[in-house]
């Protein structure tokens, strides 16, 4: 006797009693609780929150409005169109909210880029909007427990403390540590205000993240970004992984991947873990962590030998091949290949063969590559093998350099860089006076607020800010140590040398930490060190940031297409908007009027906050170099109410009408990928592959970018003649263009007379109107940067050649002899820099350390983790910090699995009461029996002590472990500071 | 430039030179293995699929069973060679169910058709004899016991049987409504049965024990049919059937089955197959335990005269005495049996009496 | 009449849990409760290889077999749906779904559950269609919106498909045909290169 019910029917009722008898039954049956679903979350006691939310009645409406009853689609109901804030893919969210309250989430299935598909943690998007473990309201440390505070107090006792550093040690004492997460208008604005401020002390996630990929890449061809897109990768007939984890950190990316594999393209995997990147190739390569720059030579040497290289391509468009071939052929013959990344050569071969017989093939890099010491190095390796075989610039190759965060792209673009202006322009005082004069601030009060000879200098970085806390002040290359830093939305449990980090943090003055959710460092702060170490003046404070989901704004994804977020809800709590926090923390510290000069304001909880649009507009009109000035809010906006045009292969527009302004979008890129050159009112389309001869620059065609000098050692840098983008009416290759070139083409004219009154004396990234840009490109089809090779090798660098050197902690003493490291640095980034010295000195800790310790993500959390592993959703799916370990190493120390076991790294071995982390082992063959993996998302943990005491109230995360990075050895990248977070070493026993 | 590509080959029919057909797949063979012999052919991983069961998979929720994705496959008794789950499904529904309710109404039906054809057996005595048959903590003990069972067999039958009797007449809900407040009731009637259980297993137990006398009691079956009882001791061979076979055997199993599906097992994982097994014990054992005890309480009250007032109030007639359980009276007139064993405030060392009528 | 059907492509499940949170976050399904959860056999072993499950909508159903209180019924597009007030919470059908679809929010002693859950199809319960009952008790009624399953419309890779059986079938079939790699083409699709689509 089945049943069956109409879904369609309003009223489904259970057909088996009806009428009166059925309506009594149920009121009867009512009396028995079915599940009651955010109450049982709140009895099994993952809702703490919640019942400090219900005593603090004005702060919970719209927290507590989500836990109560759910929205039935009987208030009103908006949609509203965000993005992703996890990481860079950038996948399109429409939030549905009711009577202010996010009550659901829908898929976007027109987006191009991830056609409303999700990965664990953007599906679990909406928690934002309970946020029951956030940080609610400022709060200080007040012996050992933090407190309550009002904002005007903290903002009063925070700007006194900075102008009281200032005044002592000078505006560098203080250390800004922004994030990826702003998205580009807080990133933007977040580096006008230091330098408003007056320091270059500032930074974020992309240092230890890609900023070895973008100084590599950048050098090596002009832009530091992924060179196509994730969608491109459609056209890619093999593709090699290498360093990427792509199934875990970016799993949408994996639809366009699985879907050309489906039309033949081949996948390899390289990477010392056998990951779910690597379950779904064709072939999997094992290599020995830190030892790629071997593997890609090992590639490259059948590449040349049997001459698969493009020669044409590499004729025209490269430099310096010749040179590494001689190098490769030299020094990389297959057994040196083998002794060092332990791949034979029948591997490496088949590897060379897949990716030069089904071309174009791309190219996959992440952190596997960049989180060395020699990372900028790596990254290069993969440029030439790219080059070589003539893959970059074309459709269906490039170098997809799949980015980190979801804006950490545009946040490295225009954001808080210790060494660059927005733009990649550099310190040099010209470009001060083109942002000054684009800010309305006169150039000569900005560098007042500097120390003297400062404003030139790159600051330190965030890998380093406790060496510039704790390192000797004679040595370091600033007036003061650093005594004041901020966590602006950067977890302290994602840079290395953890236990030196108590200590720094210990020693400081000031330590702020504006997150919305308290972070391990609020944690890490509380917690008891050593007396003797803890600044009896230590000022911590606590203050509430709003996510990206109560705030409007753009973002950058890792294809560089920017997506406009609208605001889903407002700000939860008492939090505010990391832009208002800037302005009002300016306002305190004076300079309030010179940061909003040419911004509208607006009311937000009664309080004025720049409008996001007119930040943008400003960024528009000055960031020439990438070409971030096409993408004005309307065209972004146009096309996030659009997606539905845009081709999901190409990225790029058929047809299409906004409804809304009459924009027509026909021809545009998704996302207006930079560089969109020119004003808006040029129309470039944005362009979806860098460096494609094969189309128009109008169309989003280019060649590689002139930025190196047009020759060296006799050779011209430039491109061969017949090497131009399609239509150029210079078909040789040229340099960047600027006034003087332009009036020796006779081009000048084109300018009107009050553009050429403003472009005299200027080059295309100075003009203030934008009008060489558009006298190059739309009248002569030429590229504004130049038309260049690109470097195979980069003499700038450490090693113009890529070197293999083995990592500073190794466990193999007979490849450090052969393959050493730097030299130490006395002051690099103004701190000295050490490298021989440490791996001279560690050269046999392999016997006590034997493991090779690696780290990296897993697919439901992110970065630290504070943010991921307060959402249930996600801290359900993984409820321990475990570590890899093959069953051979296993069994040798008695570990099985599920194992509670003891990690142990050298640092450890200096204290005496330290044990190490405990973490529950996890037996599996996915990493070899030399190596072991450990995630990096958990925090709270210490020594195998659980934190949760020294966070505020109610807001640690629901799931807490011990933090890799405690363990984590010294060791930096010798161009970029990165940290070398990807090969360490380690010693595991089962704990007692 | 790129050697020939493939896509020539595409064109031409049959292979090309020098193609080497792929390894004929190995029947063993893992899936990385079968991929290269048999690209797309994922039949070694829709095996473990299948085999999921006795070799889980890796998930990342924390729990019993959840790398399982489908039961292991078994054959129960009565049941086809499948997953466990369908083969429970077979076992309860097949056989436990429908054999199980026909069992327990032809139970019955033939105590009814006993009840009118024989009525009750047994002679009127005077009430308020001197003999205590049982003493008060005995009753106390037995009560709890009897009551416990009335509940456990009235909510178990509900839930095991009232989809068929009670859900038509009372509807969904009223009946959902009915049955979660008697399965609850069920899930802590049961443990305290478990403990009267014990403490009536404790203390009938050594009355209980096989004596001269009850084999010629059971060849006669008592003496039900010739209307002559057979002489038997404190209690008879049937009786003692009962207690063997239905309080010990049957009783310990119920309890045994149903603190595992109580969950009350310290230290046992609660698979879906221990709970199975657990299941088919418990209702097997609940079935007949029921049908055994239809007969026992029809005899406690209405099938047999006095024996009620006795569990009642404890004491019997020397009549009845006689009449039921002639060499017991006989040891207690002998003195070899107190006939008064619960003492005014020493229970614990009853008196010998001398013998009073 | 559509027939609704769940099909898992194991090719394309990188194991990211997407489906999971999203039917966490639809359903606001409770911590403890997994209406769907993956699992990963040979896991750091090639070959290794994903699915993703929830309940199957058996047509036959073992869970609505054994009901004592025979709480599950079936709607016409063959969705198995359950009465949470009718449901007494004893675990029957736990112990006979194949699949270890049904879920308890507790699995306390005394053999107190509470009321089972399971994956609904996105399609509610017996409750009034989108009510504040229905979604408080089942979830989000997403068929009666005309939408399909929230796990499905967000996986990852597209790896899970849900919707009417002959639909997500010729989907598959397509892929099959695509990836040269079907029981028809063992072998031979990778030595020749894919048939062009
Ligand atoms: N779920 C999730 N997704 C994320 C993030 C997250 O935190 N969680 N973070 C985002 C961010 S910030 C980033 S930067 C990206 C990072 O994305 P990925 O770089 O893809 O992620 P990782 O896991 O750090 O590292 C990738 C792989 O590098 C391997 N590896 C380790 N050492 C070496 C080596 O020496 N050589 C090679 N070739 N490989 C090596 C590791 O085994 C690992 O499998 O992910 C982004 N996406
Ligand atoms: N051992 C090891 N260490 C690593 C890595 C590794 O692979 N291994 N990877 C490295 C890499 S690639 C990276 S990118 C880093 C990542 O590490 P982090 O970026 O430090 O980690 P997250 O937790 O993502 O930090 C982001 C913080 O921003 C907060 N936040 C979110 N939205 C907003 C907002 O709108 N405003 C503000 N103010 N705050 C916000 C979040 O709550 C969170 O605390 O870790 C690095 N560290
Ligand atoms: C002798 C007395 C008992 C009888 C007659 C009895 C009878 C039954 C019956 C008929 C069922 C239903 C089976 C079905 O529907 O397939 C059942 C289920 C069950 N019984 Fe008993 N039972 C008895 C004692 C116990 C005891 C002592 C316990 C526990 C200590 C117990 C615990 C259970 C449990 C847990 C269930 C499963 C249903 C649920 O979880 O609610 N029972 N019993
Ligand atoms: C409504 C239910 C019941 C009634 C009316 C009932 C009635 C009786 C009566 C009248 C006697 C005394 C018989 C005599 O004097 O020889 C008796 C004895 C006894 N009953 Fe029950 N009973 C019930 C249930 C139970 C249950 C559930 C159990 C145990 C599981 C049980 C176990 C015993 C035992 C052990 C004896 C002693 C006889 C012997 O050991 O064989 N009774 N019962
Ligand atoms: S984390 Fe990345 S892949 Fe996952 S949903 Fe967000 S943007 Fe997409
Ligand atoms: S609960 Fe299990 S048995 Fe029932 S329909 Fe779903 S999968 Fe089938
Ligand atoms: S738990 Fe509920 S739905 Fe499952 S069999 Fe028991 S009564 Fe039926
Ligand atoms: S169909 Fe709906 S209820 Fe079922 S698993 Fe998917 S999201 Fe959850
Ligand atoms: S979302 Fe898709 S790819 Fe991800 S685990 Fe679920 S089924 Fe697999
Ligand atoms: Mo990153």
């Amino acid at each position: 006797m089945l049943l069956t019910r109409k879904t369609s029917a309003a009223n489904g009722a259970s057909a088996r009693s009806s009428g009166l008898v059925h309506h009594l039954a149920r009121g009867l049956s009512h009396a028995v609780p079915t599940i009651d679903r955010r109450a049982f979350l709140r009895r099994s006691g993952l809702g703490v929150g919640a019942g400090i939310a219900a005593s603090q009645l004005t702060l919970v409406r719209k927290a507590e409005a989500a836990e109560k009853a759910p929205a039935t689609g009987t208030g009103k109901v908006e949609v509203k169109r965000t993005v992703c804030g996890h990481c860079s893919v950038g996948c399109a969210v429409d939030a549905v909210v009711e009577n202010g309250v996010w009550v659901r989430q829908e898929p976007v299935f027109d987006s191009p880029i991830n056609l409303g598909a999700h990965c664990a943690k953007g599906a679990a998007l909406r928690e934002h909007g309970h946020g029951e473990f956030r940080l609610k309201y400022p709060m200080k440390l007040v012996n050992g427990k933090y407190q309550r505070m009002s904002w005007d107090q903290a903002l009063q006792e925070i700007t006194a403390k900075m102008l009281e550093l200032k005044k002592a040690s000078g505006p560098d004492s203080i250390f800004v540590v922004g994030s990826s997460k702003h998205n580009n208008e807080q990133a933007y604005l977040l580096r006008k205000w230091l330098s408003l401020w007056g320091s270059n002390n500032t930074d974020h996630q992309a240092r230890i993240c890609h900023s070895t990929t973008v100084a590599g890449v950048a050098n090596t061809w002009g832009y530091g970004a992924m060179t196509n897109s994730y969608n491109d990768m459609q056209n890619a007939k093999a593709a090699l992984y290498i360093g990427s984890n792509a199934a875990e950190a970016h799993p949408v990316s994996m639809v366009h991947m699985l879907h050309a594999k489906e039309t033949g393209c081949k996948m390899i995997v390289v990477d010392p873990r056998f990951t779910r990147t690597a379950a779904k190739a064709d072939e999997y390569v094992r290599i020995r962590s830190g030892s790629d720059i071997a593997f890609l030579y090992g590639v490259l040497y059948h590449v040349f030998k049997n001459g698969w290289e493009d020669k044409q391509y590499v004729n025209d468009r490269v430099f310096g091949m010749d040179k590494v071939r001689e190098e490769v052929m030299a020094k990389w013959t297959p057994e040196k290949v083998q002794e060092v990344c332990g791949v034979d050569e029948a591997t490496t071969l088949k590897v060379a063969r897949i990716m030069a017989e089904n071309r174009p093939s791309t190219l996959v890099w992440c952190m596997g590559q960049t989180q060395h010491t020699i990372g900028n190095a790596m990254v290069r390796a993969s440029c030439i093998l790219q080059l070589a075989l003539g893959n970059i610039g074309k459709s269906g190759g490039g170098a997809n350099i799949f980015r980190g965060h979801d804006n950490v792209q545009g946040a490295t673009d225009v954001g808080p860089n210790p060494d660059s202006l927005p733009g990649y322009y550099g310190l040099a005082e010209g470009s001060f006076k083109h942002f000054a004069a684009t800010w309305g601030v006169d150039f000569e009060w900005i560098k007042k607020q500097y120390a003297p000879g400062m404003m030139t200098k790159p600051g330190m970085t965030v890998s380093r800010w406790i060496d510039g806390v704790l390192e000797k002040n004679e040595l370091i290359d600033q007036d003061s140590n650093l005594r004041g830093l901020f966590f602006w939305g950067h977890a302290p449990n994602s840079q290395t040398r953890g236990l030196e980090m108590k200590t720094a943090m210990d020693k400081l003055d000031l330590l702020v930490v504006v997150d919305p959710y308290p972070s391990a460092t609020a944690a890490m702060a509380a917690m008891p060190g050593k007396p003797s170490e803890l600044n009896p003046n230590r000022a911590v404070y606590l203050l509430p940031a709003c996510t990206q989901f109560e705030t409007s704004g753009s973002c950058t994804a890792s294809n560089r297409s920017i997506q406009w977020r609208e605001k889903v809800i407002e700000p939860l709590w008492e939090s505010r908007s990391d832009h208002m926090i800037m302005y009002q923390l300016a306002e305190k510290l004076g300079f309030g009027k010179e940061l909003v000069k040419n911004y509208k304001m607006q009311k937000v909880k009664g309080m004025d906050e720049p409008v996001p649009e007119d930040i943008l507009r400003e960024i528009n009109k000055c960031v020439w170099t990438i070409g971030y000035t096409g993408q004005s809010p309307e065209r972004i906006k146009a096309h996030m109410r659009n997606m539905h045009v845009f081709d999901v292969k190409s990225l790029r527009a058929k047809g299409g009408i906004d409804k809304e302004t009459g924009y027509s979008l026909d021809g545009d890129y998704f996302g207006l990928p930079w560089p969109c050159w020119g004003t808006p009112e040029m129309k470039h389309p944005g362009t979806a592959n860098l460096y494609d001869t094969s189309l128009n620059v109008m169309d989003g065609g280019g060649n590689f970018r002139a930025n190196f000098g047009v020759e060296r050692d006799g050779q011209s840098l430039l491109a061969a003649d017949g090497s131009h983008s399609k239509g150029s009416d210079l078909t040789t290759g040229y340099p960047e263009f600027d006034h003087v070139l332009l009036k020796k083409l006779g081009w000048w004219s084109e300018l009107s007379e009050a553009e050429q009154k403003a472009a005299d004396g200027k080059n295309w990234k100075t003009d203030p109107t934008g009008a060489i840009i558009r006298v190059v490109m739309k009248n002569h089809g030429c590229h504004p940067f130049g038309n260049a090779k690109a470097r195979a090798v980069v003499w700038n660098f450490p090693d113009p050649i890529p070197q293999h050197r083995e990592p500073l902690y190794s466990t193999r003493p007979d490849l450090i002899a052969k393959y050493p490291t730097h030299d130490d640095k006395r002051a690099f980034w103004r701190l000295p820099t050490l490298y021989k010295s440490v791996q001279e000195k560690n050269k046999d800790i392999g016997k006590t350390f034997p493991l090779v310790m690696t780290s990296g993500r897993l697919v439901e959390y992110e970065g630290g983790g504070e943010e991921t592993r307060s959402n249930p959703w996600l801290a359900e799916l993984q409820q321990e910090m475990f570590v890899e370990i093959n069953p051979k190493a296993a069994n040798d120390r008695g570990i099985r699995d599920g194992d509670q076991v003891w990690v142990r790294t050298p640092p450890m071995a200096a204290l005496p009461d330290f044990k190490g982390m405990k973490v529950r082992a996890m037996v599996t063959e996915r990493v070899d029996a030399a190596t072991v993996f450990l995630p990096f998302h958990f925090s709270g943990h210490w020594n195998g002590v659980d934190l949760s005491k020294y966070y505020p109230e109610g807001a640690e995360p629901v799931i807490r472990g011990e933090a890799v990075n405690t363990g984590t050895t010294y060791g930096y990248d010798s161009v970029t500071m990165m940290q070398e977070t990807k090969t360490t070493v380690c010693q595991i026993e089962k704990a007692a | 430039q790129a050697p020939a590509s493939t896509a020539a080959a595409n064109a031409q029919n049959g292979p090309p030179a020098g193609f080497v057909a792929p390894a004929e797949p190995k029947p063993d063979e893992n899936n990385a293995a079968r991929e290269r012999s048999q690209p797309g052919n994922n039949a070694p991983f829709w095996r473990g699929v299948r085999q999921s069961g006795e070799q889980a998979g890796i998930t990342n929720l924390p729990g019993v069973e959840k790398g399982v994705l489908i039961q292991e496959f078994v054959r129960y008794p009565g049941s086809d060679h499948t997953n466990a789950g369908e083969a429970w499904r077979q076992v309860r529904n097949h056989w436990i169910i429908p054999y199980g309710g026909s069992l327990m109404l032809i139970v019955l039906l033939a105590l009814a058709l006993f009840f009118f054809g024989r009525g009750r057996m047994g002679h009127e005595h005077p009430e308020g004899g001197r003999i205590e048959r049982f003493t008060p903590f005995e009753r106390a003990a037995h009560w709890l016991n009897a009551i416990a069972f009335v509940l456990l067999a009235v909510s178990g039958i509900v839930m095991a049987f009232g989809k068929f009797f009670l859900l038509p007449v009372l509807g969904s809900s009223i009946f959902g409504t009915l049955t979660y407040g008697l399965k609850t009731l069920h899930n802590f009637v049961g443990p305290l049965f478990a403990v009267t259980l014990v403490v009536i297993i404790l203390t009938f137990i050594k009355d209980n024990f096989p004596q001269p006398g009850d084999w010629a009691w059971i060849k006669k079956a008592g003496g039900m049919f010739s209307k002559q009882e057979v002489p038997s001791h404190r209690f008879n061979a049937g009786e003692k059937l009962i207690f063997w076979g239905g309080v010990l055997a049957l009783g310990l199993t119920v309890v045994a089955s149903g603190l595992v599906l109580d969950h009350l097992v310290p230290s046992l994982v609660f698979t879906r197959g221990a709970m199975q097994i657990a299941h088919m014990f418990h209702a097997i054992a609940a079935v007949l335990m029921m049908c055994a005890f239809f007969g026992h309480i029809y005899l406690g009250t209405i099938g047999m005269r006095g024996a009620y007032g006795a569990m009642r109030r404890g004491y019997v007639s020397e009549g009845w005495a006689k009449e039921h359980h002639e060499l017991w009276y006989e040891d207690i007139r002998a003195g070899k049996i107190p006939a008064q064993r619960s003492g005014q405030g020493s229970a614990a060392k009853p008196a010998p009496r001398t013998r009073e009528a | 009449m559509a027939r609704m059907k769940f099909i898992c492509d194991a090719e394309r499940c990188i194991e990211c849990n997407g489906c999971v949170t999203a039917c966490k976050a639809e359903n606001d399904v409770p911590w403890g409760v997994n209406r769907r959860r993956v699992v990963t056999l040979g896991d750091g072993q090639p070959g290794e290889k994903s699915i993703s499950v929830a309940c199957m909508h058996c047509s036959d159903a073992p869970c609505m077999a054994v009901c004592p209180v025979d709480c599950f019924y079936r709607t016409e597009e063959g969705v198995v749906l359950h009465d949470k007030d009718v449901c007494i919470g004893c675990g029957y059908c736990s112990y006979a779904c194949p699949f270890g679809a049904p879920q308890f929010p507790s699995n306390g002693t005394f053999g107190m559950r509470g009321k089972m859950d399971k994956c609904t199809f996105c399609a509610g319960g017996p409750e009034e269609n989108g009510s504040a009952a229905e979604i408080e008790k089942y979830g989000r009624n997403r068929l009666a919106e005309g939408k399909l399953p929230a796990c499905a419309e967000m996986c990852s890779t597209k790896a899970l498909l849900g919707g009417d059986g002959d639909v997500i079938a010729d989907i598959l079939r397509t892929r099959v045909v695509q990836r040269g790699k079907g029981s028809e083409v063992w072998g031979w699709g990778t030595a020749y290169g894919k048939p062009k689509s």
